[in-house]
């Protein structure tokens, strides 16, 4: 067993690693007991199995970072939602605003016309009333005219009258 | 499957190859593969030869036979 190229009992640790981690079945002088040991196909099935976390390890962590980005997308929606909410409400309030303004506005016109129509009807009365007094002017003067006329008449008949030598003051009808 | 083969597919082989290239201790080699490889905790790894006779005992293998493989995969891989 000894050899000068397997100083310090090197060859005895390759011997135990062969026997456990690369000698199985088939191997010199057969292995009753390999299932008590790991074989190749052991080791490999360790290995692939540790291929197999490493998998699911960058799954998992795939997975984390897709449920970060759908949260972060979610948030990003919610924050656009909220931000056209807001702006749908600035809106709203705007047109009840634009609104009010223009029944405000509607109000003044309509008390404009009124205190127009007050003012018009006013003009209208005072208009009326001096139409009336120049008519009652022009009745007044005609009616004196009138009286004037019968004056001139009864004047006219008098001096008729007188002239005729016989005046009767009373004279009847 | 050929041995030679099977030793040069076996990373423990390469890793013992290399740390006996470096001078280092074939116990604290193992010891420190112990840690990491539950089929050498509970070994006796203070009587290596022992150790390994009982091992091949106990797989029905031969046990120069099998160094001697181990030798023949050594020189012809340049690792000594």
């Amino acid at each position: 067993m000894g050899d000068s190229t397997f100083s310090g009992g090197w060859i005895f640790a390759f011997l135990i690693i062969a026997v456990i981690f690369g000698w199985g079945n088939g191997g010199v002088g057969g292995n009753a007991n390999a299932a008590a040991y790991a074989t190749m196909a052991d080791v490999n099935a360790a290995i692939n199995n540790q291929s197999t976390q490493q998998a699911l390890a960058a799954i998992q962590l795939s997975s984390a970072n897709n449920n970060y980005e759908t949260s972060r997308l979610i948030s990003d929606q919610n924050m656009t939602m909220m931000n056209q909410s807001n702006t749908n409400l600035l809106t709203a309030v705007n047109g009840f605003n634009a609104i009010s303004a223009n029944i405000a506005n509607g109000f003044n016109s309509v008390n404009q016309n009124i205190a127009d129509l007050g003012y018009k009807m006013e003009n209208c009365c005072c208009s009326i009333k001096t139409m009336l007094l120049e008519n009652r002017l022009q009745d007044t003067q005609i009616a004196l005219q009138n009286a004037q006329n019968v004056a001139v008449n009864a004047q006219q008949s008098q001096y008729l009258l007188s002239q005729l030598g016989t005046f009767v003051p009373t004279a009847g009808v | 499957m050929n041995p030679l083969m099977m030793f040069g597919n076996n990373n423990m082989m390469m890793q013992a190859f290399g740390a006996m290239m470096r001078g280092e201790s074939p116990k604290d080699f193992l010891k420190n593969l112990a840690n990491t490889n539950p089929q050498l905790q509970g070994l006796n790894l203070d009587d290596l030869e022992g150790t390994a006779k009982a091992l091949c005992d106990k797989n029905n293998v031969n046990m120069d036979e099998l160094a001697d493989k181990i030798k023949d995969f050594a020189k012809s891989n340049r690792q000594i």
